[in-house]
């Protein structure tokens, strides 16, 4: 099967590039690759301080959350002659992009089930056993697999994999209706990364009204119009009533799950300033932008230019557009948890402090879950040739602007605010490509009835 | 309770060693003149006060400034100085006590120990860097700042936390600092030694160290009588004149003549009447002496050990223009040659017979200095202003005649504190122990360069940020010279300072880092592009979620059946850039545009009401 | 003697007192009119960094040479320098800096004493000198402590535009920070006049916001003008002046003990065609004639004089001794350094030419010598 073929070889190609990593620029520094957050090596750094029985947030390089120190710490550590330092770290994260990308085909499965039975009630059928539907699962596993994007930051050493894994574990537990897995890895996610935390919403539509589907109205107007036609099919339409019971119980997991959390990191830290000060220097270190090293991000060289006594107001705005979004989308899409899952994701990975390709991998993986829905969407090779586009002129500035000292931070800058503009374009794009395709259906519906 | 105790003890001798030989307010002023192997003049200027006992109010000489510094900040020591240029501890010598002991960093390095609580320490530290900046016309108060001083716990001192150290190296030294030190001299620059301090010689020079070390017992045991003893010393390194020196300049291999008015430009005029002692002395060192001896067994033929000591001052290889008034020889050890201090009292000089000393040489002369252990030097590596790394080489002079140290180049003990971005600054203390066959050692630690905002960087930000020097001393090589000092009570203060026993001490060189700028010119494009980006992300997606196609369209129709299709091509391409295929308008007339104008005035009113409301609670 | 003082300061306090009940508009008025001149002070400002700009610290150090030879002492001279040209790498004069490519004045002679230099000359350290907002942390010497009585003379150098002065080649001050920083030092009341110098390009449009009394100001262009510098010194290597700053001191070098030289004939001794650029003055806030107005009243120095009938001994006798050959001896010290520095630092007039000079300088300084005198012993008061 093409699939596996393609899988299998995606790794033979991590595993190539994990053993010359020397001959590849230097990928472990490349800004692009690998932030403040999830660089490996400062996460060593971290782990040599703690074991010099020094706090690991000291000296401003680990910021990251105890619990990856104590899992990666030691493999940072661990030499095996011959190979490259770090071979381990690298072997994780090859199996964390393998299982993501599996986790990426289980939920398109999910949903593709979960699609058809739906049109199936609203008696369109057709459109789902159509030859053009297409596998969107495994075209998702293997869009995240062979994105490059997602290559070199599996290669270029950054945790980033292991935050894309949790992250779908979330996804994939909420669409399996598993409360408990669900909750591990939003909790874990959360802790990890912070932005994640903004799942709960799609998890617990998830969780209540099941994967995604059309419009929920179209149901009832199917249902009102053949009253008492067909009592199956009504059965059938029956995930339009909330399920209150796998909610509360994935709070009851959440809340265990993030004391458990919070207990161990307490107990890790609990010399160095205990809880506090984690928080302060990973949490408070992601909100308030402290440091102002290039990425491919627009805050950094923003916060470095504002001017100071404005520094607090940006800083709450910029975060506060992540929330503002938040309702209006849930609102509009919720129906489909599973698309407003992607473009919270993409969201995020547009306005964080510190962002890196790692999550535009992940979101570009999940986009292509919806193939299917999104077949008309508007200006996508204009978005493809941007995104190469950029991808390919931006460490060219950066190398002028850094190391042949013959550009400037100008320059390197418009690369990050041409990227920028494109994912929101993307983003607009696909939320109008959905809200199109709805309209759609309910046409079908319509006239088919 | 054992670190207490140490720590009285300390102050016990001290106290005894105070109250002993003082009990009246002491000045000296000393000059010590030494030829470098190099064709230069090391010039050394020492000038003591002491102050026996501080509840006294009155002290007639003791420079008021700093004693209430030291009452008002509780100053236990405190060392600052200010140099410019950079020793040169190949040719000037690293393994004696002049070098160890005055060779100074670039720029101004201040340390201090206070006698306060643990917690007060850091805002002391902060005052004091205040006031001396006041004080001596320098920017030290930008050692106030958390990243530019630390608190190193290994040096020489024992300080037990309340030592801080910073340094300035690219701070400027000019004569606004000379001129304060000078104004804590009783006579100033007027009279005395200090009078030889002409500027423009003075800054002519090599190197330039002015420094200023106080150490007060005052804060001690209770009730026990305490002084203060303050050492200003300002180290010069000169070229002498070319002209001087014309009598034998035939041959690049002679020394050049000097003598201090063709030094300094000026003479001494007698000594201060302040002062308890006013002395100048000459230093020739081992290595000139033992070269001395040999020539001139060459030619005369002399057992040559006593010579030296008798009439040295006009032999065959050299002149001295005044027959000193004391000969003190080293006493040393059977492999060392010993140096010998010729010792001139200025008190008998006046204004119209000025005490000028001449050095006129006779014979061409060559030796070297000795050096220290091993040479260490400090550089950055890498390239790009992403990352680099600081190197620090030490190289093995060639001494190999200690006896050797325990096997294996191993760290001993290391001491770290990281440095936080914009609040501390990393220090790393190391003691290591090297075998006595290593020719070199390498250490190299990286570093990320950071950004900074752009209020940050200084003014010149182009020209990169300054790493101060790293401290390197041997703690098992000391250096002292013990001179023959024949009535022991009215001990001169330089001869007692290099009869001190110190570590072999050296400083590195100062490192500059190019750092990466933002561009500094558009923090308003940048503003204003970054918003527009986010309000193009927030007003779209918004846009997308709000927007009800159908009624959109119908909408559309008919506003463009009421315009009756007056600027048809501009429709079609306002249509075309949304998207959708144009189509002529159906004619017939919609009957809802009165509808929409009371919408209109309805939500015309509303926002009126808002607003006069808003207006009522807040205006 | 110690309870006579003590009484004094209560009569003093509770006079204070009294001038606080009043209300506060009244009190300005008063201020205003009817303070006396009480002591002088000068800011001097050089804005410039790098070596090609030595002409500005040039100008800003003989500006600070004229008032200190006109009385003014170091304690309220507050010299903002933003480079070290004198040390400099680039000088071959090390520890000299020269204002006339003849080098017979060296203006950084033995006792120049600078408050702020190099870094520290930042927009924000000298709207805090001005405004006297600072850190309880900095020393006196560097605090500007004038009073309502004072009179400030503000000269700053640069390279400046339209409504603006560069600081260090990186911040601004505006015209409007400068008006507001005036403006908040009238209501502070941290001066009675204000003369404003400036000798920069286009410096008349840094006056055009100012808007407090008693606020004099010229600058050495008008708008849309460059200011230019006087001439080249090919052995230091740059431009060693400014036209605007060289004519300044010709005419205060010129001064004689009988001229009873007015603001007024400093102002029209500025010749455009000599200048490059047409001096331009703002009178309109200060209500004195020019005429009637002396330069010493912003150049030289009022002191508080105490007339004391008796002799006032401060220290017991064991001690005076020695205190008083100090004294002396640095005033001595001081007249002779008087004589070294008074040569001429034009080229057109010759030092025999004007016999006067010296005796004037003189003059000035004995009185000065007596204030000084009098500030030393009160600051001894002061702090023991």
């Amino acid at each position: 099967m093409g699939l596996w073929k393609w899988t299998w070889a995606s790794i033979l190609l991590r595993l190539i590039l994990i053993y010359f990593p020397h001959n590849l620029l230097n990928l472990s520094s490349r800004p692009e690759l690998s932030t403040p957050l999830t660089s490996l090596r400062r996460l060593a750094e971290g782990y040599w301080l703690k074991q010099s029985s020094m706090s690991p947030y000291a000296g401003s390089m680990y910021h990251g959350s105890p619990i990856l120190l104590s899992l990666l710490g030691p493999l940072t550590v661990i030499r095996i002659e011959g190979l490259p330092p770090q071979i381990l770290c690298s072997l994780v994260f090859v199996i964390a992009d393998f299982a993501t990308a599996m986790l990426i085909r289980a939920i398109g499965r999910n949903l593709k089930v979960a699609c058809s039975r739906k049109f199936n009630s609203l008696n369109l059928g057709k459109v789902v056993d159509n030859p053009d539907f297409l596998p969107a699962g495994d075209i998702a596993a293997l869009v995240y697999l062979w994105n490059p994007f997602t290559i070199f930051t599996c290669v270029g050493s950054s945790t980033s994999p292991i935050e894309n894994f949790l992250i779908l574990l979330t996804l994939y537990g909420a669409c399996k209706r598993l409360p408990p897995l669900a909750a591990f890895g939003w909790v874990i996610s959360s802790h990890v990364a912070l932005y994640p935390a903004i799942l709960i919403i799609p998890v617990i539509f998830l969780l209540g009204y099941g994967p995604d589907s059309p419009p929920r109205k179209l149901f009832l107007e199917k249902n009102l119009t053949k009253t008492g036609d067909d009592i199956l099919l009504k059965q059938s339409a029956k995930p339009t009533y909330f399920s209150w019971k796998s909610v509360v119980l994935f709070v009851l997991w959440a809340s265990i799950f993030a004391s458990c959390v919070l207990f161990l990191c307490g107990l890790y830290v609990k010399e160095y300033g205990g809880i506090h000060e984690m928080i302060q220097r990973t949490y408070g270190f992601m909100l308030t932008v402290e440091d102002l090293s290039p990425n491919i991000g627009v805050l950094w060289y923003f916060f470095a230019e504002v001017f100071d006594f404005f520094r607090y107001f940006f800083l709450i705005v910029f975060h506060v557009n992540i929330l503002f979004m938040l309702l209006p989308l849930a609102i509009r899409l919720n129906h489909r948890p599973c698309f407003l899952a992607f473009v919270y994701i993409a969201i995020s990975s547009i306005l964080k402090s510190y962002p890196s390709v790692g999550d535009s991998a992940l979101y570009l993986g999940l986009l292509s879950l919806f193939v299917n829905e999104l077949a008309d969407m508007q200006f996508s090779f204009f978005l493809f040739s941007g995104y190469v586009g950029v991808s390919l002129l931006s460490p060219v500035m950066h190398n002028l602007w850094i190391w042949r000292g013959t550009g400037n931070a100008n320059f390197y800058f418009a690369t990050a605010m041409a990227y920028a503009c494109f994912q929101i374009v993307l983003v607009v794009e696909s939320v109008n490509a959905i809200l199109n395709h709805d309209r759609k259906i309910r046409k079908l519906c319509t006239t088919t009835t | 309770m054992a670190l207490i105790l140490r720590i009285l003890l300390i102050l016990l001798t001290l106290c005894l060693a105070t109250t002993h030989e003082l009990n009246k307010e002491e000045f000296h002023e000393e000059l010590l003149l030494k030829p470098l192997s190099d064709r230069k003049i090391l010039s050394h200027f020492h000038f003591r006060h002491t102050l026996p006992d501080v509840t006294h109010s009155h002290h007639s000489l003791f420079p008021k400034a700093v004693f209430q510094l030291v009452q008002k900040f509780r100053v236990r020591e405190l060392e600052l100085s200010f140099t410019q240029g950079r020793w040169n501890y190949e040719r000037w010598g690293g393994y004696d006590p002049l070098s160890s002991s005055n060779a100074k960093p670039p720029g101004v390095e201040l340390w201090a120990i206070f006698d306060v609580p643990q917690h007060e320490v850091d805002a002391s530290w902060k005052n004091l860097t205040h006031t001396l900046s006041g004080l001596f016309c320098a920017s030290i108060n930008f050692l106030e700042s958390s990243t530019e001083y630390s608190a190193p716990e290994w040096g020489s001192q024992q300080s037990s936390g309340k030592l801080r150290y910073g340094a300035l190296p690219r701070e400027a030294v000019c004569t606004e600092n000379l001129t304060p030190w000078l104004k804590l001299l009783p006579c100033r620059d007027k009279a005395g030694l200090a009078a030889l301090m002409d500027r423009p010689s003075i800054y002519r020079g090599y190197y330039h160290s002015q420094r200023l070390h106080l150490t007060s017992s005052e804060f001690g045991a209770v009730g026990s009588t305490t002084g203060i003893v303050l050492d200003q010393t300002l180290t010069l390194v000169l070229q002498p004149d070319k002209e001087t020196g014309s009598m034998y300049s035939g041959s690049s291999i002679y020394q050049p003549n000097w003598s201090m008015s063709s030094l300094f430009g000026r003479e001494v005029g007698g000594k201060c009447v302040l002062a308890e002692s006013s002395t100048v002395f000459v230093l020739l060192e081992g290595g000139l002496v033992s070269t001395l001896k040999n020539t001139w067994r060459e030619k005369e033929g002399h057992e040559a050990d006593n010579i030296v000591v008798e009439n040295s001052w006009s032999n065959p290889n050299f002149e001295l223009s005044i027959p000193p008034n004391k000969v003190i020889e080293e006493v040393t050890t059977l492999h060392k040659n010993p140096s010998i201090l010729y010792e001139y009292s200025v008190e008998d000089s006046e204004a119209s017979k000025p005490f000028d000393l001449e050095f006129r040489w006779k014979n061409p002369v060559a030796w070297s200095s000795p050096k220290a252990p091993l040479s260490a030097s400090r550089f950055l590596t890498g390239s790009g202003n992403e990352r680099g790394a600081i190197a620090i080489s030490l190289e093995s002079s060639g001494r190999k005649d200690e006896k050797p140290q325990s096997l294996g180049d191993f760290v001993e003990k290391m001491r770290v504190s990281p440095s936080e971005d914009k609040v501390s600054p990393g220090v790393m203390e190391m003691i290591l122990r090297l075998p006595c066959a290593v020719n070199s050692a390498a250490l190299t630690i990286d570093f990320d360069k950071g950004f900074l905002h752009i209020d940050e960087y200084p003014p010149d930000a182009n020209q990169g940020f300054d790493i101060p020097s790293a401290i390197v001393s041997f703690p098992d090589f000391q250096t002292k010279i013990d001179f023959l000092v024949g009535n022991s009570s009215k001990k001169s203060p330089m001869i007692s300072k290099l009869q001190e026993s110190r570590n072999i001490q050296s400083y590195t060189e100062v490192l500059l880092v190019p750092l990466t700028t933002p561009d500094f010119s558009m923090p308003y494009n940048v503003i204003t592009i970054t918003c527009t980006v986010f309000a193009l992300y927030f007003g779209s997606l918004l846009n997308a979620l709000r927007r009800r196609v159908a009624e959109e369209e119908r909408h559309q129709r008919e506003i463009a059946a009421k315009k009756t299709v007056r600027f048809p091509l501009l429709f079609k391409l306002l249509a075309m850039l949304r998207g959708q295929t144009w189509e002529q308008p159906p004619s017939q007339s919609s009957t809802s545009t009165s509808l929409i104008n009371t919408k209109i005035v309805i939500k015309v009113i509303i926002v009126a009401g808002i607003a006069a409301g808003w207006q009522y609670y807040y205006g | 003697m110690k309870n006579s003082l003590f009484k004094s300061t209560a009569v003093l306090v509770s006079l204070l007192f009294l001038l606080q009940i009043q209300p506060a508009p009244a009190q300005a008025q008063s201020s205003t009119t009817t303070t006396m001149h009480t002591n002088n002070w000068a800011v001097l400002v050089c804005t410039s960094r790098f070596w090609f700009n030595y002409r500005h610290m040039a100008n800003t150090l003989s500006l600070y040479r004229t008032v200190k030879r006109l009385g003014i002492p170091d304690e309220r001279i507050i010299l903002m320098l933003a480079d070290d040209m004198a040390c400099n790498a680039r000088n071959n004069h090390p520890a000299q800096v020269f204002n006339n490519e003849n080098h017979m004045l060296n203006l950084y002679g033995d006792n120049v004493e600078v408050d702020y230099r190099g870094y520290e000359v930042t927009t924000e350290n000298f709207f805090r000198v001005l405004m006297g907002r600072h850190e309880t942390a900095v020393p006196r010497s560097k605090r500007l402590l004038s009073d309502e009585g004072s009179h400030i003379l503000l000269y700053m150098t640069g390279h400046g535009g339209d409504e603006f002065l560069k600081f260090q080649d990186s911040e601004e001050l505006q015209s409007h920070d400068l008006a507001d920083a005036v403006k908040q030092m009238k209501e502070k009341r941290r001066f009675k006049e204000l003369l404003i110098m400036v000798d920069t390009c286009q410096a008349a449009t840094l006056f055009s916001q100012l808007h407090s009394p008693g606020v004099l100001a010229i600058g050495s262009s008008k708008k849309g003008e460059n200011s230019y510098s006087h001439h080249l010194d090919s052995d230091v290597g740059v431009s060693v002046v400014d036209r605007f700053t060289y004519y300044t001191l010709a005419f205060f070098e010129r001064l004689n003990i009988y001229d009873n030289a007015s603001l007024n004939s400093l102002f029209t001794s500025y010749n455009p065609n000599y200048l490059m650029s047409t001096a331009y003055y703002r009178t309109d806030l200060y209500q004195q004639k020019l005429e009637e107005v002396p330069v010493t009243n912003f150049f030289g120095s009022v002191m508080e004089t105490i007339h004391t009938d008796s002799a006032y001994s401060v220290f017991p006798i064991k001690n005076s001794r020695t205190n008083n050959i100090k004294i002396s001896k640095e005033q001595s010290v001081d007249v002779s350094d008087v004589k070294q520095q008074s040569a001429e630092p034009s080229n057109t007039v010759q030092p025999g030419k004007c016999p006067y000079t010296n005796a004037w300088n003189l003059a000035i300084m004995a009185i000065t010598m007596k204030d000084n005198c009098i500030y030393y012993i009160q600051s001894h008061d002061v702090e023991s």
